[in-house]
């Protein structure tokens, strides 16, 4: 049964492989003492851990290969499959428990590779270089350098710099909001609240990242409930509600008056607070799956009819995001290129809608449009997605 | 199958598919690998057991056994003649892109998902730069699992955004509005119509997936209607949810003469010459005011439809396949009955008949407490106006329409089949 498995598994790499006439994809060959993996994991037995690494891995010919990657110590255990010779690693096979086994495959061209570990509470160990004959298969595994926390220290520290440097501005304009109420002057107060609105929407508050701040400044309007009477409803959203809602200026300045304390606030709060380096590229692709989930079908908006002017900022704030990690996506992300030609599409599509600092409300989009702009914000969105994979932070090799 | 080396090898570059080699079911251990799935199912077809409906991998009682998988290129699509699955997704779907070149892509891109995903096979790893081009919903290894993807276009692609206006199937038009109709805009129409069938509810929402994460950017969801074939109750031709059984009257599909009568679109004439080999698609998504129909007498109900209830039997005569004998005073079968206004079977209504495959839906509940099902009528024809519309004119205010409701659907025309393996769906229409 186990070697009836061992052969499907490999006839099927053969057919994954479509050239089976050139017949460059077999079985990695075994060393003559396999290590105690589970026999019941496709691959290979590869022991793997913080002692041995690679060891029943000696290289055999081009094409798929399966690893039965087998965690033989006393600590958890991460795994590379390296190419030696250009250091893009084929799998990234993270978080293997003690005593377990686990299968990961990929298809490699002819070369030297070899395993390495990095176990949970040491220092890397590579396994031994092994070569990998044959001819190059039609398409490989798409592999890269990875990307490590050092790479990233960078790129997070220029972000905070950017993030921290929009305050004074957001700043400025949720004060001249409340000074607005103040005089009774609504036209105004629309003007610095959408003002104030998106420069926050290009700050990268997608999916909590700010926390509690982020509810005092930005509160999403509750299902079922009239945000302007929601007591526990605050920031632009209140204010929104209220004021497009036709209540007294007077009555609404409480709420901006809050809403200055709750950006002071989050302006301290930000000055100590330690990104972490995973950060950077999951805000890069969560901004516009925020704006997917919230902004798109109008959940976020309370009256204003402003939805595009959101999505413009968070664009904006996308863009920002991606600005520092932009030397390591260049030789990483082969899609790029397109991914920067479906951001300007995108952004010129939903500027379309800004009428000089009046922008067209969602109700107001024929089918047509609605589905231009949808389609415009998914397709970029699945592309922005190979950014936080790539950028996501991994063990060193080095 | 040479070309399977590089199945997405059209030049397209949507994500997780550029570059990338599929593994198909195209060789010969795959082929075993499904083949041996298909006769498990017959096997848990020919011993029903109390726990089948909950093994979302085995026939029904009843049915035959389903088979695993339907061959992607031929003169026609599938999913056209193809025997009814018991899931099905219909997508009604516009195409946001106005590039012609883009369109082309988008096509590409939709045969080469159908090609792989009506085979079956396993997606490569994603490796550490992107995502994992495959939802897993089906697991690491796709089957098959009898999936038909069938693709139409609709009028309103060949407005002036692409350039086809000369190229618009003759008979293609905008789904008008019939007397009783009560239709939701939201629900009709669209550029594309794109039919997922299979076995199981899973595959068909993971092709659903598949396809339309790979086209996001140049294509949206118009509308959706999920459909289901009920099994036979307890034999025969399933049952509606009026409780009949519906499509006994259809035209034999293995009746390949008859079927190139009234299914398969001819080119030349009118006709541009790509149409050859499509066929013309009417859906309609027909809501059942089911709470109603079940507090009319059964007596009442036979008559409106002409069959009885329990046997699908003609009112003139003894079983479900008797051809029923409409009398001239209309004593068994009523002047007005369903069955004799769609198919009065005179000689001159013979090519009138379109060929029926339709399904039953359920989407809920509505704010008065009703529910909310139906019945999502398909019927494929070699020309609109001669068979679906002209039966159409003839049920207008029947009885029946008390109790039924159109409210969506459209005309589409289904495209004809990709012949090869470098062929796609609509390349014709370029030409």
């Amino acid at each position: 049964m186990v070697a009836a498995l061992v052969v499907l598994v490999v006839a099927a790499a053969l057919i994954a492989l479509g050239r089976p006439h050139h017949r460059s994809s077999v079985a990695p060959v075994a060393a003559a003492e396999p290590a105690h993996s589970d026999p019941s994991v496709p691959g290979v037995p590869v022991e793997v851990g913080a002692d041995v690494c690679g060891q029943g891995w000696t290289g055999g010919k081009a094409g798929r290969q399966t690893f039965a990657l087998w965690d033989n110590s006393s600590v958890g255990v991460e795994v590379y499959l390296q190419n030696t010779d250009t250091g893009k690693v084929y799998f990234d096979a993270e978080g293997i428990g003690v005593d377990v086994t686990r299968s990961f495959s990929a298809v490699i061209g002819p070369g030297h590779y070899r395993l390495y570990c990095l176990p949970s509470d040491g220092d890397g160990l590579p396994g031994p270089t092994v070569t990998v004959t044959g001819t190059a298969p039609a398409s490989t595994t798409p592999a890269m350098a990875p990307v490590t926390d050092a790479d990233l220290f960078g790129p997070i520290a220029k972000y905070h710099a950017w993030v921290t440097s929009r305050f004074p501005t957001l700043l400025r304009q949720v004060r001249a909001l409340k000074d607005d109420l103040g005089r009774g002057d609504t036209a105004a107060a629309k003007k610095d609240w959408l003002a104030g609105h998106m420069t926050y929407e290009t700050m990268g508050a997608a999916y909590d990242a700010f926390g509690d701040d982020n509810d005092a400044i930005n509160g999403m309007p509750a299902s079922g409930v009239d945000p302007a009477k929601d007591p526990h409803l605050h920031g632009f959203h209140k204010i929104e509600a209220r004021l497009w809602g036709g209540a007294d200026p007077a009555a609404i300045t409480p709420a901006a008056d809050q809403l200055v304390k709750a950006v002071s606030k989050l302006r301290t709060d930000f000055k100590g607070e330690r990104l972490n380096t995973i950060d950077i590229g999951l805000r890069s692709h969560e901004i516009l799956e925020n704006a997917l989930q919230f902004v798109l079908n109008g959940t976020d908006d309370a009256g204003s009819g402003t939805s595009l002017a959101t999505l413009d900022a968070n664009i904006t704030g996308t863009l920002a995001a991606m600005k520092p990690i932009r030397p390591l996506l260049r030789t990483r992300d082969t899609e790029l290129a397109e991914t920067d030609r479906w951001i300007k599409r995108s952004r010129a599509l939903v500027r379309s809608y800004d009428h000089h600092g009046t922008w067209t409300s969602l109700d107001a989009l024929s089918t047509r449009q609605r589905e231009d702009l949808n389609a415009t914000i998914s397709e970029t969105t699945e592309l922005l997605s190979r950014v936080a994979t790539i950028t996501e932070p991994r063990g060193a090799t080095q | 199958m040479t070309d399977q080396e590089c199945p997405f090898a059209h030049g397209m570059s949507r994500r997780g598919l550029l570059g990338r080699a599929l593994g198909t079911a195209a060789g010969a251990a795959s082929v075993g690998a499904l083949a041996f799935v298909g006769a498990a199912h017959a096997d848990d077809t020919s011993t029903p057991s109390a726990s089948a409906s909950a093994d979302p991998g085995s026939g029904s009682e009843g049915t035959t056994a389903e088979r695993s998988s339907y061959p992607f290129e031929g003169t026609h699509q599938q999913g056209i003649l193809t025997e009814k699955q018991r899931q099905a997704a219909f997508l009604s779907l516009d195409v946001t892109t106005s590039s012609r070149r883009e369109l082309q892509d988008l096509l590409k891109t939709i045969t080469d998902q159908a090609r792989f995903l009506t085979t079956g096979g396993t997606q490569p790893n994603a490796g550490l730069v992107e995502t994992d081009p495959d939802s897993g919903i089906v697991g690491p290894t796709v089957a098959a699992d009898g999936l038909t993807v069938t693709l139409g276009v609709g009028a309103s692609l060949f407005d002036d955004r692409f350039g086809l206006a000369k190229q618009k199937p003759a008979r293609l038009t905008r789904m008008e509005a019939f007397p009783n109709d009560a239709l939701d805009p939201a629900l009709c129409h669209g550029d594309l119509m794109l039919q997922l069938c299979a076995n199981n509810t899973d595959t068909v929402l993971h092709a659903l997936r598949q396809i339309t994460r790979a086209t996001r950017g140049s294509m949206q969801i118009r509308w959706r209607q999920d459909g289901f074939q009920s099994p036979p109750r307890p034999s025969g031709t399933p049952r509606n949810l009026l409780g009949f059984k519906d499509g006994t009257g259809n035209p034999a599909s293995d009746d390949t003469g008859l079927m190139e009568q009234l299914v398969w679109t001819k080119g030349g004439g009118a006709e541009p010459a790509w149409v050859e080999g499509g066929s013309y698609q009417a859906v309609r998504i027909i809501r059942m005011l089911v709470e109603f129909w079940d507090r009319v007498s059964i007596l009442e109900q036979e008559r409106i439809f002409g069959r009885a209830k329990d046997t699908g039997a003609p009112l003139s005569g003894d079983a479900e396949f008797d051809t029923p004998v409409y009398d001239q005073y209309g004593d068994s079968i009523a002047y007005d009955a369903h069955i004799r206004l769609a198919n009065p079977r005179t000689s001159n209504t013979a090519d009138q008949r379109p060929f029926r495959r339709s399904f039953n839906y359920d989407n809920g509940v509505d704010p008065n407490g009703n529910l909310d099902m139906g019945h999502l009528f398909v019927a494929f024809n070699q020309d609109l106006e001669r068979q679906f519309i002209t039966v159409q004119k003839r049920l207008i205010d029947e009885p029946l329409v008390d109790y039924v409701s159109p409210i969506g659907g459209g005309y589409f025309f289904a495209l004809p089949g990709v012949q090869g393996s470098s062929d796609w769906l609509g390349r014709g229409m370029f030409a």
